[in-house]
């Protein structure tokens, strides 16, 4: 027989006060795991919400003429740019020590041209490296496949004369007063054929409104447009959607402003730094709630063992009688605390998870669990031992320095 | 050098500002072997001057030897120490923990020993076979009468083989015939040489002693030798059915 073994006997001897030790530890681990795991599925939502946002990072030419605002970045003036980017600075983009963190890089060429006596912006671009930036584009029809081939924003279309006119009042004779702005919204191409710089294209897809530039701009492939502008390799802009969930964004941009020498790299730092207030304020109320379990975890288990030490005084005086020293005393009660602790470790994060689980959905729209919680129980078990030990220091030193005469004098 | 040596020990209680000298210059020499029986009236510092010997309550002043060791010049763990390898105590409500077995609870003094629970479990066989109960080993003492509960007690005192048995009024809580077998059970270690210092009411179970110390408001007013006193005819007749 051991220390170990009386431990065991005892809490089993004490049934009914062991389960409420566990119980109550597991009550607080439970609750922190899950506010953890809460604020961990939060931040992993955010983060990738902000990633599916689009670009973070807009690179363009060095210049004092700005004269056009694209995706709220202002873009060089074409006439008047020194300092041009090209397809090598793509290419530069592409290859900086941070690369796997970047999952798309757009570049653009963003250009005037005369579509039948009409100004109007001619992007090129990579349609499918565009739509996977800009997740909140609806094309009406067919996304373009080849390189005469074209994607119109709303007004642009409507302004060339490609569509019906969303402006069309509604009649006095519609029976459906909503009729009108379904039309507007999923209005069909009427005529698909434009010249541009002498070249025919097929329109193949509208670009629903979105309220951005993009309404008022024409879509083609990059190269094509380099082509028939005869702009060679020009690029205007290059967007870049980095992976950011916690990422070191000015490190990232210092790469690419190294990379690229000759462009003015932006950070679309507002979207970050809102999500951080957002994830920021989410920790902060998981830490406080938190805080508060754990002082009342480490309260309840300091009442409950101070309890059991003046319950056990002439078990504690036997002890002290046949040998047994402090630190026997001192180790007993931590061996109790240790295993009590193990278990409302383990029922805390089974809870937690669990609680996580059923409690995410009303708080997240597309709940994702965290993917760390499986890693929490390491966590979970250390802090259940320490609101034991915390809990219960004070208890076993007053055990363990009970003096055996008083505790003869009680037996 | 007697065995035991208790040099002019007093012992005071400060309540508040109130002082109470519950022992008051105690000088006594005991002898191995030897039975001695401690009397007195409730309240004469019988239990004080017991757990004093058992190296549980420290003098006020004076000194206690046992087998030449100044029990109080130790330190507090030396001192727990000291009481597993020289003490064995039985406590007047046997005090056996109600969650461990019989031979479990025979086996604590030797818990903190560093032998291998082999052998602890077999010193503690030994033990219960010296008190008749070796049948019983794993039975809780809940399962056990009170008598029975009263030998595993003794067992457990027994243990660790101490030079020195100490008794609290070990028959307190039992009924005349389940006493007089613990007080023979005691009576026949001390035959076979185990030092044995009892506190006791009950007259009968004092003529047992060899040594007969009467404590009377926390001074010693008498030391009579067995010699003096003869056994009484209703204690040898237990005696002589209860011999094991």
């Amino acid at each position: 027989m051991r220390i170990t073994s009386i431990a065991i006997a005892n809490l089993h001897r004490r049934k009914g006060k062991s389960l409420f030790l566990v119980c109550g530890i597991a009550v607080a681990v439970g609750t922190i795991v899950a506010l953890m795991s809460l604020n961990g599925s939060l931040r992993q939502e955010l983060g990738d919400q902000l990633d599916r946002f689009g670009a973070n990072i807009v690179i363009v030419p060095n210049s004092d003429n700005l004269s056009l605002d694209y995706g709220g970045v202002n873009v060089s003036e074409v006439a008047f740019d020194i300092q041009r980017l090209t397809m090598r600075d793509v290419e530069a983009v592409g290859s900086i020590p941070y690369r796997q963190r970047l999952s798309v890089i757009a570049p653009k060429l963003i250009t005037n041209v005369e579509i039948e006596g009409r100004r109007a912006f001619l992007a090129g671009v990579d349609i499918k490296k565009e739509l996977r930036l800009k997740r909140w584009w609806r094309v009406n029809g067919e996304v373009p496949s080849a390189p005469n081939e074209l994607l119109v924003g709303r007004s642009a279309a409507e302004s060339l004369g490609l569509v019906e006119s969303a402006a069309t009042p509604p009649t006095a004779s519609d029976p459906d007063p909503h009729a009108h702005h379904r039309r507007a919204a999923s209005a069909s191409i009427t005529r698909d054929r434009v010249m541009i710089a002498g070249v025919q294209h097929k329109v193949t897809g509208l670009l629903e409104l979105t309220g951005g530039p993009e309404d008022r701009m024409i879509f083609a492939d990059l190269k094509h447009v380099q082509q028939v502008t005869s702009l060679g390799d020009r690029i205007d802009v290059i967007e870049v959607s980095a992976l950011c969930k916690d990422c070191p964004i000015d490190d990232i941009v210092g790469q690419i402003q190294s990379a690229v020498p000759n462009a003015k790299v932006s950070a679309i730092q507002q979207a970050v730094r809102a999500r951080e207030q957002t994830v920021e304020s989410v920790a902060r109320f998981a830490l406080a709630v938190g805080g508060i379990v754990l002082i009342i975890g480490i309260l309840m288990i300091f009442t409950t063992m101070m309890g059991s030490v003046s319950d056990r005084t002439r078990e504690i005086g036997v002890f002290r009688a046949v040998g047994f020293r402090r630190q026997h005393i001192l180790q007993q009660f931590a061996i109790e605390v240790l295993l009590v602790s193990f278990v409302g470790a383990c029922l805390g994060w089974s809870w937690g998870i669990a609680a996580t689980h059923f409690a995410l959905p009303y708080f997240s729209e597309a709940p994702v669990m965290w993917s760390g919680a499986r890693q929490a129980f390491a966590p979970a078990l250390l802090l259940s031992v320490t609101i034991g030990f915390v809990g219960s220091l004070y208890p076993a030193i007053r055990a363990s320095r009970l003096d055996p005469s008083e505790a003869i004098r009680a037996i | 050098m007697s065995f035991i040596e208790i040099q002019n020990v007093t012992k005071t209680y400060k309540n508040d500002s109130i002082e109470t000298t519950v022992l008051s210059d105690v000088h006594l020499l005991l002898e191995a072997g030897e039975f001695a029986v401690l009397m007195g009236p409730s309240g004469s510092g019988k239990s004080t001057l017991l757990t004093v010997l058992a190296a549980m309550n420290r003098p006020s002043r004076g000194r206690v030897l046992i087998d030449g060791i100044d029990v109080y010049g130790l330190s507090e763990e030396k001192r727990a120490d000291f009481r597993r390898e020289y003490l064995g105590f039985v406590f007047q409500q046997h005090h056996l923990m109600p969650y461990l077995t019989a031979l479990e609870n025979v086996m604590l003094p030797l818990v903190t020993s560093r032998i291998s629970s082999r052998e602890k479990k077999r010193l503690a066989r030994v033990a219960l076979g010296k008190v008749g109960l070796a049948t019983k080993a794993d039975r809780l003492p809940s399962e056990l009468s009170g008598g029975e509960q009263g030998r595993v007690a003794v067992a457990r005192a027994l243990v660790n083989e101490p030079p020195l048995l100490v008794a609290d009024e070990p028959t307190g809580s039992l009924d005349s015939r389940t006493g007089d077998e613990v007080i023979q059970l005691l009576r026949d270690l001390n035959l076979r040489g185990q030092t044995v210092f009892l506190v006791t009411h009950n007259e009968r179970h004092a003529h047992l002693g060899s040594k007969l110390v009467h404590l009377h408001d926390g001074r010693v007013t008498a030391v009579i030798n067995r010699a003096i006193l003869g056994i009484p005819d209703s204690m040898q007749q237990v005696l002589q059915e209860n011999a094991i």
